[in-house]
């Protein structure tokens, strides 16, 4: 997994835009199945769509009724235990990989904050049960009524908590059908078409009342005054701050909310005036030279907190209180001469204190 | 995961790979070997069975796969295998019936479903009938292929019900034979029709009314069914099966009845016959009680 996360980060340059890196993870699975299909072309053609029509199989031994030992049960003549095997754990592996974008989407293009763990496990798990069911049944009437009568004993009851949870076990159930009748193809592009249609509604928030604010544009008011509480300066990345999920802009404006407690009210003589942002890969080792060079040009500072990410740097954020003799540029180059090639980037946004009134006029 | 995990991971995950490659390959291997084994098996066995004229034991008895349970009609190649098809669809197989591989299906573009019944070839051209009269024109496909046809409807479901077609290939016309009259008082005679080559001219076709009692003969039938048509190769007489009579009768083209006698062995539904450039007699089971299956018999004209 890590190493499927690298290379998706390779091709995304890092991005964290979900529909870049869903394309990414199709793309590399794509360049898996022509790899696979090169070398292995009956096995893919086996998993891929023989449950459509007809699929390639070669000649085959037929059983000789006359002999009493017949040539054709030996080998990997179809049905024999090499084939069932190969077959087996292909189309498992297929309906793993087409339902772990699935996962990511479930998990990210959500309207509502947080996810249903059990949810998540369901849809991994599901279409590979699904899969057997459907390939150990197959054409079989007889064991498509046992099979019948073995589900009706058991009872699933279960409320969802969003209504869409719903759609994504059908997803996992199809994907779990196409597997199982050796159709992956039809499979992968129900998935594909699933993620991206999901995402796209996600995104533009599709369906969304007229008179409820997007998501975006809810944002958008409370982080421009937090970035300017004067109204005077910009918002340095508008587009940034846009394309912020839900989710992370509220955990952005948690971390507003906690600086503006700090610094306190505009009355109030502050005790921190400025945050240090610190991106860095190796935490520990930064902190250690970061704080050094904090301890000589500060007159005070506190850690505010480390945001752990994985597939890229860490961030570090610091409260501090410059000395009137230190500027911050020279706090800047003191810290990347201290940290040199362990700190990615540093950054020191000083602000003034928060005041209540203006905020509200404007 | 350390590099020496890695390592043993991917040196474990070699032999898996290998043994998928090696899939296609063993069961060309296998294909190779069991063909050497079939034709010395059965050389021997015709051998044996030119010895004892009298008895008609089969030579070779392959088992159909299960999607062939309904096989029904047969129809030669020029090379010597027989294009064969399942009742429900319209799947074509071929297979080599002197070594019993199946060698290829195809499929009309689609996945047509209905009652097939019958299937002939006639020169680059291949003609499947439905048990309606309905005819489909197709060329034939590569191994898994889907492949276009043309349909072509004789008008002559309202009448017969068919499950026998074949080309005779001197007059350059398809010979259906109907099987069972739809009208109520249906004529006590075996009626075939002579249906030029291109389809398209209804006026052009014949009839051929070979009197019952004639096609009985001496057995103790009390009428024909027939289940399938083919061409004798020597004598280009029609040679036809009935699978409820389990009987076989050898007609002229003029329709006079030059045999008439069971099929020979244990038929449960013969739904096929064909006759090689070898003298080899080919008949198709479809499954009931015992497996899908075609069976060789030395042909004795």
């Amino acid at each position: 997994m890590p190493v499927l996360k690298k290379l998706i980060d390779v091709i995304t340059m890092k991005s964290d835009r979900p529909m870049r890196r869903l394309m990414a993870y199709y793309g590399i699975l794509a360049v898996i199945i022509v790899i696979l299909a090169y070398f292995f072309p009956g096995l893919v053609q086996r998993i891929g769509a023989k449950g459509l029509g007809d699929v390639s199989e070669g000649p085959t031994v037929l059983a000789d009724a006359l002999s009493s030992s017949p040539t054709a049960s030996i080998g990997f003549e179809p049905g024999g235990l090499g084939d069932v095997a190969i077959t087996t754990v292909l189309i498992l592996l297929g309906a793993l990989a087409l339902m772990l974008p699935v996962t990511w989407v479930y998990m990210s293009a959500r309207p509502i904050p947080g996810h249903n763990q059990t949810v998540v496990q369901t849809l991994i798990i599901l279409p590979l049960v699904v899969a057997g069911i459907v390939y150990i049944v197959q054409n079989r009437l007889a064991l498509a009524f046992s099979l019948a009568g073995v589900v009706g004993a058991v009872r699933f009851r279960s409320t969802l908590r969003d209504t869409r949870d719903l759609v994504y076990i059908f997803l996992a159930i199809v994907v779990g059908f196409a597997a199982g009748v050796q159709s992956l193809a039809v499979g992968a592009l129900i998935s594909i078409v699933f993620n991206l249609v999901l995402l796209v509604t996600w995104q533009y928030d599709y369906g969304r009342n007229v008179l409820t604010p997007t998501a975006s544009s809810q944002w958008a008011g409370p982080l421009h005054t937090l970035a300017s509480p004067t109204g005077d300066h910009e918002i340095p990345d508008r587009d940034l701050v846009l394309s912020l999920t839900p989710e992370k802009a509220g955990a952005l404006a948690d971390r507003f909310q906690r600086v503006r407690d700090t610094l306190g009210k505009k009355k109030k003589k502050p005790r921190y005036t400025s945050v240090l942002t610190i991106t860095t890969d190796n935490v520990p080792e930064a902190q250690k030279q970061v704080e050094e060079v904090l301890d000589r040009m500060t007159k005070r500072w506190d850690l505010d907190e480390v945001v752990t990410n994985v597939g890229k740097p860490c961030e570090i954020y610091y409260l501090t209180r410059l000395k009137k003799s230190i500027p911050r540029d020279v706090l800047l180059t003191a810290i990347h001469e201290n940290a040199d090639g362990i700190i990615a980037s540093a950054d020191l946004e000083t602000g003034e204190p928060f005041d209540d009134k203006a905020a509200t006029k404007g | 995961m350390t590099a020496a995990r890695r390592f043993l991971m991917l040196v474990c995950l070699v032999p898996c790979v290998a043994a998928c490659r090696r899939t296609s390959e063993a069961r060309a291997a296998q294909v190779r070997a069991a063909e050497a084994t079939r034709q010395q098996q059965l050389a021997r066995r015709l051998a044996m069975a030119d010895a004892n004229p009298a008895k008609a034991l089969p030579v070779a008895m392959w088992l159909m796969p299960p999607e062939l349970r309904e096989i029904s009609g047969l129809a030669l190649t020029p090379r010597g295998t027989v294009l064969t098809h399942d009742d429900q669809v319209a799947r074509i197989y071929e297979i080599d019936p002197k070594t019993g591989i199946l060698l290829k299906g195809f499929s009309l573009a689609g996945g047509v479903r209905g009652d097939f019944e019958a299937i002939t070839i006639a020169g680059s051209d291949i003609y499947l009938l439905r048990s309606n009269g309905k005819i489909f024109k197709f060329k034939e496909g590569a191994d898994g292929g889907q492949i276009p046809y043309s349909v072509y409807d004789t008008g002559l479901g309202k009448e017969c019900e068919f499950e026998s077609m074949a080309y005779e290939a001197d007059s350059s016309r398809l010979v259906l034979v109907c099987k069972k009259f739809l009208q109520k008082k249906a004529p006590k005679e075996l009626l075939i029709y002579h249906l030029p080559l291109p389809l398209g001219d209804r006026s052009a076709m014949t009839t051929l009314r070979v009197p019952i009692a004639d096609v009985i003969g001496s057995n103790k039938w009390k009428n024909f069914h027939p289940s399938d048509i083919n061409i004798d190769p020597f004598t280009k007489n029609y040679v036809i099966v009935a699978s409820r009579e389990k009987g076989l009768i050898v007609v002229t083209p003029d329709g006079e009845v030059v045999r008439s006698e069971p099929i020979p062995g244990d038929h449960r539904q013969a739904e096929g016959v064909a006759i090689t450039a070898d003298s080899i007699l080919i008949v198709s089971d479809e499954a009931n009680v015992k497996p899908p299956a075609i069976t060789l018999y030395r042909w004795r004209k």
